[in-house]
């Protein structure tokens, strides 16, 4: 018969040594994606972890950058953080329609990341945020960019003893736009077919820098490089954000699964990139 | 109607008379709060997996994961030697017969030689604890040889590969209704329309999943069944037992949702677990978790249906000719009666000179079909009600208006040639919706496109013979006892399982007995009742009211028989009200109801009463496909305004306006949450939950990706138009009301759809991905 060992931690320092000894550990933090895993047998773990307890990895702080937030801050927190309204509006935007209040009150921001589902919906705005991820381990950690976190579904560059412990993310500045869509089968409570995020700067009229990333079409989150050389240096205008949306094509590897067909992945990745690249592009005052 | 059942219940009949023509009410027809609404909020109702009894066991089922097969061998292999294990029972320990077939002996309680759809029950695995059940039935060894199998209705048809031998073909039942010449009708026709039409399964989704506990002592069984006719559960159970059906005693727990799943489900689980107490001798509790009801429990009939209809040029329908493919599963289960009522009610509510409706009912190794709110009708009606609105198109008339030109009326003949004498309200709820709605006006601004979405505005039309079909004998029945002290108590067969049917029983009772709800118990549910029938089929408050009416008003003429002597007055003239027993025509002479008891404890005139009446019925000729089909229809009418993104194909339910003629309304509020209850799931039914199947293995075995409507997706629902026509042999009037909203839905939501982008859906469910996809043919031309 399978026994579970589960331990519960208050200090980093202690589950970090922990981790370090006992590298095939399962971090859990909110538990709503690992305990499903287990229930379904998808993952047997003899090892949990339990950081939910580790107080100075959560919360929301307003820093000279921009914003840190803690890994072990609730989705429902970052719904609710004005700070992160003003700071990190897309991120907001996800958070609002994320999952139920319930799961919203266990999820983590860092267990969203760390899942490396395709479908985190917290992804593509910090994809376009530039936010960077830092981690620890015992004697040491790093900082990357989010982008670079994410290696396959379920694969993040974590080693092992290494933990996720701080998202930052750069403050916006004064001509940028952001915007960030989700579409999902039914109105609410549902896991993403496409997600999409934009951030734009615009200087003098035209599109000074764009970033745009999307959820759900490929084996991890990704930024549509092509719109954004599309887009660079232009003069936003509607056709060219129509002909810029299409070329999101080049950037995407959706596949068919039970929620949806790879074709109407592909259709509503162009139809969610242009109506965040408008959007934001509006908010930018373009 | 034969002579010697007026003679026979003329008594009832004439109970029920004076009740129809009842001027005026004190609590029914007034929104009563529902008796169990209290403990459930507390916490206090009790689920059958809140009953705890000594010694509980705990069960589960071992299941198929073979689509098709011969069972070499089933064996514990590592269970066995875990301390928390007790028994494996297989179809080798059922004790008497090892069938659980409704109408065709096709089914096992538990799987026997064969096994015939991936996720059915080959044994039960019983542990001392929950949770080591749940291990210890993935321990359990299951050798089945692979058989070819078939999944394709159509492709079962051909009886390449046979799913059950001693049928013989996997077309295991067809049906026939009809009169005129259809063919020759439509050739003549100025106009016909035809299509062909695919639903999907449904699944019931109820709250809580399937489970019942069975607890055995000295040959006796008690078995807490969520089943929705505990004389079933009973029956079967006695049968599987292979002990007289008296030994078990079925009690029904608090129920968390039903839908018509647990009509065939209680009866099945209770099967199952008599079986593993017998062996065990244990209380065993058998649950199905989440998935095993989504791979294992029956649902609604994936359907393909091939309708070809013909109007004149002046606006009437002329023929309709209907073909109905009902994909039963592995088991034919309910389809013989899911089957017929499609082809009974295939013209809708209308009237069709010439009518050709055919049903065949198919094996295919998938799970099986079964009961389900609205039980064959919303498929059917489905493709009716897109058939009207196609041919209105043709026609170059308003939807609505070609349907009220065509619509059902007393008087009317229905495509099985019934004469409709009474009760049919439809015409009157058609208009009545269309005004509330502003229909012509959105008719005519609606269906553009502005910024990318599109509004449309949809209506549909649905009748529902109310109780069982044809010449089934139906009945009910209902047993009241007063106390000494006056309190009364009911015994009824009829099961709450969320529809408020035992306080509208209440308060029917309390109407004809002038006592508060508050004196008087309702013991339902219970095969300690008399055999009322099965709760489904819309009948649960209008047959069993009936019942109850029957029996309290022979109590009521007791107490005016002792009142009247006492009085020195007619017994006409005694009136029961507010707890007190008094002359009419002299208020002063009165006396509590509680000493009008006592006097007919004294005076010899007995205080218990059944209400016993059997359903009149006419022929029906089942070589014609002609006759009376049902006792009795209701009808419903529903205007729905969808708002349709054309670039994502999603579709939003914004408003509904219903209106239903259930006869008379007992209770509105609860009715009315029938009606809200019924118009989500017919939603979610359109726009959202798909059973998605590959080679037989169900892929979406959760509520992640099944669908089904949230809150969020709850569109504004207007107060129900009551058209209030009343039926001689409901209670007060009242007939069938829990289905209906359900029914129309789906086709009110695609005629909705078709007005806004053009498309006219032909699949139920129709997902933004398919719309979509529509859209995009449409627009490629």
């Amino acid at each position: 018969m399978s026994m579970l060992e589960y331990r519960r931690f208050s200090s980093l320092e202690d589950a970090l040594r922990f981790l370090s000894e006992r590298p095939d550990a399962k971090i859990v933090a909110g538990g709503t994606d690992l305990v499903v895993q287990m229930r379904m047998g998808k993952l047997k773990p003899s090892t949990v972890a339990d950081i939910r307890g580790i107080r100075e990895l959560r919360g929301i702080r307003e820093s000279d950058e921009g914003l840190e937030i803690g890994a072990l801050t609730t989705i429902e927190e970052i719904r609710e953080s004005s700070l992160v309204e003003r700071l990190a509006p897309p991120l907001w935007e996800a958070a609002q329609e994320f999952a139920t209040w319930q799961i919203r009150n266990m999820g983590t921001l860092g267990g969203n990341l760390c899942n490396a589902s395709p479908a985190a919906d917290t992804a593509p705005p910090l994809m376009v945020l530039g936010a960077r991820v830092r981690t620890a381990r015992l004697g040491g950690g790093r900082t990357i960019p989010i982008e670079e976190f994410f290696r396959g579904p379920g694969e993040t560059i974590l080693e092992k003893g290494e933990l996720l412990t701080h998202v930052h993310i750069p403050r916006p500045g004064d001509s940028e736009g952001h915007a960030f869509q989700r579409l999902g089968r039914r109105v609410a409570h549902i896991l993403s077919i496409v997600s999409a995020a934009a951030a734009v700067g615009v200087e003098d009229g035209r599109i000074g820098w764009v970033r745009v990333a999307l959820g759900s079409v490929a084996p991890t989150p990704v930024r549509a490089r092509t719109v954004e050389r599309e887009l660079t240096g232009k003069t936003p205008s509607r056709d060219l954000i129509k002909s810029a949306s299409e070329k999101v094509l080049n950037d995407i590897k959706p596949i068919s699964d039970v929620r949806a067909s790879a074709e109407y992945r592909r259709a509503m990745s162009v139809v969610l990139v242009r109506r965040v690249l408008e959007k934001a592009l509006r908010r930018a005052g373009a | 109607m034969s002579s010697s059942l007026i003679e026979v219940q003329r008594e009832e009949f004439s109970i029920l008379d004076s009740w129809l023509k009842a001027r005026e009410f004190i609590v029914v027809g007034k929104s009563v709060r529902r008796v169990d609404s209290l403990e459930k909020v507390l916490g206090r109702a009790r689920y059958v997996e809140d009953y705890l009894v000594e010694g509980m066991t705990y069960a589960r089922i071992v299941k198929s994961s073979v689509p098709h097969g011969l069972i070499e061998s089933i064996s514990p292999g590592e269970a066995s030697s875990h301390p928390d294990f007790i028994d494996l029972v297989t179809a080798e320990d059922v004790p008497g017969q090892n069938q659980v077939g409704y109408y065709i002996s096709d089914q096992p309680a538990l799987a026997e030689g064969k096994v015939r759809f991936h996720g059915e029950p080959v044994a039960l695995v019983v542990a001392r604890k929950p949770e080591s059940a749940e291990l210890l039935r993935s321990m359990v060894e299951v050798r089945v040889k692979p058989l070819p199998a078939v999944f394709d209705p159509l492709e079962a048809m051909k009886d390449q590969v046979i799913i059950h031998e001693e049928v013989g073909s996997n077309v295991v039942i067809k049906t026939h209704i009809g009169k005129g010449d259809a063919e020759k009708a439509l050739e003549e026709s100025d106009y016909v329309v035809e299509n062909e039409y695919r639903m999907g399964y449904q699944d019931h989704a109820y709250i809580e999943p399937e489970g019942v506990l069975a607890i055995p002592r000295d040959g006796e069984y008690t078995v807490i069944a969520p089943a929705q006719y505990p004389h079933l559960a009973q029956l079967i159970s006695a049968r599987v037992l292979g002990v007289p059906q008296s030994k078990v005693r079925v009690i029904q727990p608090m129920i968390g949702g039903a839908f018509g799943g647990k009509d065939d489900m209680g009866p099945i689980l209770a099967a199952q677990a008599v079986v593993a107490a017998h062996k065990t001798g244990k209380p065993v509790l058998l649950t199905y978790s989440r998935e095993d009801s989504f791979t294992s429990h029956c649902k609604r009939d994936p359907a393909i249906i091939y309708y070809k209809s013909g109007a004149s040029k002046e606006g009437r329908l002329t023929a309709v000719q209907v073909r109905i493919i009902f994909d039963a599963g592995a088991y034919a289960n309910r389809g013989p009666f899911t089957l017929w009522r499609a082809t009974a009610h295939a013209s809708g509510p209308y009237e069709v000179p010439n009518v050709d409706s055919r049903g065949f009912l198919v094996y295919t190794n998938k799970v099986y079909q079964g009961s389900f709110r609205g039980f064959g009708n919303p498929q059917v009606q489905f493709a009716a009600e897109r058939q009207m609105d196609e041919l209105a198109e043709k026609l170059g008339i308003d939807p609505l208006e070609f349907r009220l030109m065509n619509i059902l009326k007393p008087g009317s003949r229905t495509c099985t040639n019934q004469l409709l004498d009474h009760s049919v309200g439809i015409g009157e709820a058609l208009r009545r919706v269309a005004e509330a709605s502003g229909w012509r006006e959105k008719r005519r601004r609606y269906g553009r496109i502005e910024n990318g979405k599109a509004r449309g505005i949809g209506v549909a039309c649905a009748w529902h013979g109310i109780s069982t079909s044809r010449g089934v004998p139906d009945w009910c029945n209902a047993y009241i006892n007063v106390a000494k002290d006056g309190s009364v108590s009911v015994y009824t067969g009829i099961v709450e399982f969320g529809q408020g049917t035992h306080t509208g029983i209440l308060q029917i009772v309390s109407e004809a007995l002038g006592i508060p709800v508050e004196k008087i118990n309702l013991i339902g549910g219970t095969s300690d009742a008399p055999d009322t029938g099965a709760t489904h089929g819309s009948r649960g408050l209008s047959f069993g009211g009936t019942a109850a009416l029957i029996a309290a008003t022979k109590i009521r003429k007791a107490v005016q028989r002792v009142a009247a002597r006492s009085f020195g007055c007619s017994p006409d003239d005694v009136e029961l009200r507010d707890g007190w027993v008094y002359c009419r025509r002299d208020p002063e002479k009165r006396m509590r109801w509680e000493e009008a008891v006592k006097a007919c404890y004294l005076q010899g005139e007995e205080m218990s009463a059944t209400g016993y009446f059997f359903m009149p019925k006419e022929r029906f000729d089942e070589k014609k496909g002609q006759g009376q089909a049902y006792v009795v229809f209701s009808y419903m009418a529903i205007i729905t305004e969808v708002e349709v993104d054309v670039e994502t194909g999603l579709t939003r339910v914004l408003k509904v306006w219903p209106a239903l003629c259930a006869g008379r309304i007992i209770n509105p509020e609860l009715a009315k949450g029938q009606v809200d209850g019924a118009i989500l799931q017919g939603l979610g039914y359109m726009l959202l939950e798909e059973i998605k199947v590959e080679d037989g293995r169900i892929l979406n075995p959760a509520f992640t990706d099944y669908l089904v409507p949230t809150i969020m997706d709850l569109p504004e629902i207007m107060d129900p138009i009551y058209v209030e026509d009343y039926f001689k042999y409901g209670p007060m009037g009242a007939k069938g009301l829990a289905e209906m909203a359900l029914i129309p839905m789906a086709p009110a939501i695609g005629n909705a759809i078709k007005h806004a982008v053009g498309v006219g859906p032909r699949e139920v469910p129709y997902p933004a991905e398919k719309l979509y996809m529509d859209l995009r043919r449409v627009r490629r031309g």
